[in-house]
């Protein structure tokens, strides 16, 4: 049975290739799977926040949200929701800088009246004044709002990214600020759609269990689309020059930070399958296994976690893995530190500062780096279990011209790669003195004191520690930081995206 | 190419089984296996061959319900972290080596009413999932050095989900709705308690000692493995644990004869939210008015309810309105959440869920509308069903409720039955306004 089944995925590959093949100068990405009782959508414009005119940043992203929440031509918004509702189906909006994805899944029953009801939604939008009021309301709440107060660690995570992205289009938010959605109106809505949902920025992928001739009318259904043409915005990124630091200052009894700096590296790369094994070491997202995480947590009961990155990881403190169709030119190195007792916050900067400079001067073990490889050769099977899931990294794989699937490259690259060319490419993009970091914290003042001046940084802990943990502690509290005052700039917090 | 293979007999098993009418008999649609250990163990085996990999979850029947000694609110939570701080056969080093090396998805969480560890590892690695998962169960070891430094993390856990208003108005929700049940605590805990949990080494061995026995755990093995196999090994290394649980000392809550309301603050800004929670039943699927009452949530406060368009859509008076009508081990509450975009509204919304609540109680639900809930529900569970994780995931609670996976039958057979006059029962019977709290939450102007 195994070894059928086996085969049958061999055979199934083999077509899905063809496929995608015989489509290649088509809108297709097509993922058959027969025996799949649902077929799932990602209809992607590859178009984003960084097409965002100049004053109305979030234009991309409330477009694509009023789709999927506002009427029809044909129906109101209530009664989309109740032909939805018996399906367990729904039709959901995802915007990053660079991709619009509009995805959803239906059970092969109800293929033809959910498939109309996509189309609907994507071809024959309404653009209602009601409901494009509501869907603002909503965006204008997260940014005055939930970003601001509720959600500390992304809040740290997005004023990273404007600030490393400063003066380019990459730059704010992708749901955009206060006075940039309030100047936002139906008309820039319509407009938007007008220019950037064409046929020239279009991806159709199709997965599960359809057949050849749904996917050929799915193409056809689309030639309704205007031909357009791509834009795509230049985004010259500054390099940074030594430690910049910003500090949000709010009524918080924790701080949350975030540091990093642009990369030049991208899926697809040699050099980014070296990285993702050095990143996966220095910081697996949520894997207690990984090295920050065993520094600042696991020795120190500093807070919950300590990660890094080296691809966008949108809203991490909800998932265990990131979510495909957030492709991107530009990516940034990362370290995300959860948040940490205000009194321990210039520590468990140092800490983590110091390891970063630790692994870029002397490199990944080679104990550490098979223990690594191995690890990840089983644990990138579980990022994309599903037929939605390799939909959409087949749509990435198109954005980064990976030819053969990022997954199979990436299980190809841990069998080739060396702990040498793991080394050279830490030694080639990453360093520890030209950062950007990001506090949200309270008593803003006199943390840009300590960091300007390098005071030193010990704390206490409420249990005893080995001697081998206090000694390293006096290291870490003394890590020299070489901040300007210059480059500390503090902003209260309901400055933040305004 | 291997995790291609894996989902494609998933998929196999589950388009034969797909259907958007009554549910049979046997609705969960994969053959399984059940027993049990002498020493209590529950085991349940879904065998999936093929599909390459397994998830390996370990349910253990206690949850922040089981805390019911002033002092020790969060001790379920904090002690699921101490589960991963080793053993004196694989300490934690070597724990993470062996899990590293596994590549496993391993994680756990803890809720109100079960602590739930879980790995998801490919198939040949199981014989080491079961010798590691055994060997924590049976022989957690660690210092009273380890066990401060993990509270550490405990209140860091909890300072990062302290900034939302949602972790507030639980806190008060909770404290408010029950008075002598232990629901009164959030999972997490008291602030005070957390504080505390430092000193309380000694505590936590009598914890592990009364709760983490074999006849308290339920292991659920879903995905690709040799049956028989897998049995002589969980008889192998399960074999020795002693049996011994010593149920928690859980007082009852008293009938709420009077509403409860309380307006809270929340130092930062936030539209107005709205949490009213009536009084519900404990799980059982096998009870009309508690599978009604699951229905009715939906019906009345869902997303294609009445005043969900009318108040979202129409009116725009609120962000939004769910219910969350769930399944507890005891009887916990029917919840309705709001978020109300101008303040002065806070009444008349309140109004209007009142409204909805007197139309359910005395209208009977257009057959059509709950024939159309049911087959959503039906096709929400089944088209999730397509890894070995979302399956083990999606059974965890009613398996931590029940100590089975029978329950799911019973439930879908149960909800096939519901009639309108059953849903109007349910209504005139949980949603009694002296049943119920009431937390309001403001934030700064």
């Amino acid at each position: 049975m195994k070894r059928l089944s086996f085969f049958i995925g061999i055979l199934l590959m083999a077509f899905m290739i063809q496929s995608c093949q015989q489509q290649k100068q088509s809108h297709l990405v097509l993922l058959p799977v027969k025996e799949d009782p649902t077929i799932s959508f990602r209809i992607l414009f590859t178009v984003g926040s960084q097409n965002d005119p100049a004053g109305k940043e979030g234009l991309a992203a409330l477009t694509a949200s009023l789709l999927t929440k506002e009427a029809t031509q044909k129906h109101s918004y209530e009664q989309i929701l109740e032909l939805l509702y018996p399906m367990a189906a729904s039709v959901s909006s995802q915007v990053d800088k660079e991709m619009t994805v509009i995805y959803g899944r239906t059970h092969k029953d109800n293929l033809n009246d959910y498939y109309s009801l996509l189309k609907e939604i994507l071809l024959e939008p309404k653009f209602d004044e009601a409901d494009f009021k509501r869907v603002k309301d909503d965006f204008l709440n997260y940014v005055q709002r939930t970003i601001r107060y509720a959600q500390d660690e992304e809040l740290g995570k997005e004023v990273l990214s404007e600030f490393i992205f400063e003066g380019t289009p990459y730059e704010h938010l992708e749901e955009g600020h206060v006075s940039s959605l309030e100047s936002i109106t139906l008309n820039d809505v319509k407009q938007f759609y007008k220019e950037h949902y064409t046929r020239a920025n279009l991806l159709i992928g199709l997965g599960g269990g359809f057949d050849d001739s749904f996917a050929r009318q799915v193409e056809q259904d689309f030639q309704v689309l205007p031909v357009g043409k791509k834009e795509t915005p230049a985004v010259k990124v500054k390099p940074i020059d030594g430690m910049q630091v910003k500090i949000v200052e709010k009524d918080a009894n924790a701080t949350a930070i975030s540091f990093g700096y642009p990369i030049d590296v991208l899926r697809g790369s040699r050099d980014f399958y070296a990285l993702a094994i050095a990143t996966s070491w220095l910081g697996e997202h949520r894997n207690a296994a990984s090295h920050l995480y065993q520094v600042i947590r696991e020795a120190r009961g500093l807070n919950y976690g300590d990660y890094a990155y080296i691809e966008h990881f949108p809203r991490g403190y909800a998932r265990q893995f990131p979510p495909p169709n957030v492709a991107r030119h530009h990516q940034i190195f990362q370290i995300w530190i959860r948040p940490v007792p205000n009194d321990a916050r210039l520590f468990a900067f140092r800490a983590a500062l110091r390891e970063l400079q630790k692994i870029v001067d002397n490199g990944l073990s080679k104990k550490d780096f098979e223990l690594t490889r191995q690890f990840l050769k089983n644990y990138i099977l579980h990022y994309a279990p599903t037929t939605m899931m390799k939909l959409g990294y087949a749509l990435d794989d198109k954005f980064y011209g990976i030819t053969e699937g990022h997954w199979k490259l990436y299980r190809k690259m841990l069998d080739e790669l060396t702990v040498d060319d793991v080394n050279a490419a830490i030694r080639k993009y990453w360093q520890y003195q030209n950062i950007k970091a990001v506090f949200i914290t309270n008593e803003a003042e006199e943390l840009k004191s300590a960091l300007v001046n390098n005071t030193p940084s010990l704390i206490t802990y409420r249990s005893s520690k080995p001697a081998a943990i206090l000694a390293e502690d006096r290291e870490i509290a003394k890590y020299p930081l070489h901040v300007a005052p210059e480059h500390v700039s503090i902003v209260k917090v309901d400055k933040v995206f305004q | 190419m291997r995790i291609i293979v894996m989902q494609l007999c998933f998929l196999f098993v589950l388009a034969s089984v797909m259907w958007a009418g009554s549910a049979p008999e046997q609705f969960f649609p994969y053959p399984h296996q059940k027993y049990t250990l002498p020493n209590g163990l529950k085991v349940i085996m879904i065998p999936i061959q093929g599909s390459g990999l397994v998830a390996y979850y370990s349910v253990v029947r206690t949850g922040s319900r089981d805390e019911w000694e002033p002092g020790k609110s969060g001790f379920a939570h904090f002690f699921e972290h101490m589960m991963f701080r080793g053993t004196k056969k694989y300490p934690s080093e070597k724990y993470n080596e062996l899990v590293t090396k596994m590549g496993a998805d391993a994680n756990a969480y803890t809720t109100d009413d079960y602590t739930c560890y879980y790995m998801v590892v490919p198939g040949e690695n199981l014989e080491q999932v079961i010798d590691l998962e055994s060997d924590r169960f049976q022989n957690l070891a660690y210092e009273e050095s380890a066990f401060r430094t993990e509270a550490g993390a405990v209140y860091g856990e909890y300072r990062k989900n302290r900034t939302s208003p949602w972790s507030i108005a639980e806190e008060e929700m909770m404290n408010l709705a029950f008075t002598r049940h232990t629901y009164k605590h959030t999972t997490i805990g008291f602030e005070a308690d957390i504080r505390n949990m430092p000193n309380m080494y000694d505590y936590s061995k009598s914890f592990f000692n009364r709760y983490y026995r074999p006849d308290n755990v339920v292991l659920l093995v879903v995905g690709d493995f040799n049956v028989n196999q897998t049995k002589k090994w969980i008889a192998q290394y399960y074999g020795n644990w002693k049996k011994g649980y010593t149920p928690p000392k859980i007082k009852p809550e008293p009938p709420q004869g009077k509403e409860r309301q309380k307006v809270v603050h929340y130092p930062g800004r936030t539209l107005p939210i709205i949490w009213i929670a009536y009084k519900g039943a404990a799980f059982n699927p096998t009870e009309k008015m508690v599978v009604s009452a699951y229905l009715l949530g939906n019906l009345a406060f869902g997303e294609n309810s009445e005043i969900y368009k009318k108040l979202v859509i129409r009116e725009q008076k609120v962000q939004f309105i769910s219910p969350e009508f769930g399944f507890n081990r005891d009887p916990k509450l029917y919840n309705i959440y709001t978020m109300v975009k101008d303040e002065n509204d806070i009444p008349y919304v309140m109004s209007e869920i009142d409204k909805t609540v007197k139309a359910f109680q005395t209208n009977l639900v257009d057959n059509q509308q709950l024939e159309n809930i049911k087959k959503r529900l039906r096709y929400s569970f089944l088209m999730n069903l397509d890894t070995p994780d979302h399956i083990a995931s999606r059974l965890a609670r009613i398996v931590a409720l029940t100590g089975d996976i029978e329950a799911v039958n019973q439930l879908y057979s149960t909800m096939d039955k519901i009639t309108p006059e059953d849903i109007r029962a349910a209504a005139q019977q949980f949603l009694q306004k002296k049943k119920r709290t009431v937390i309001t939450v403001k934030g700064e102007k």
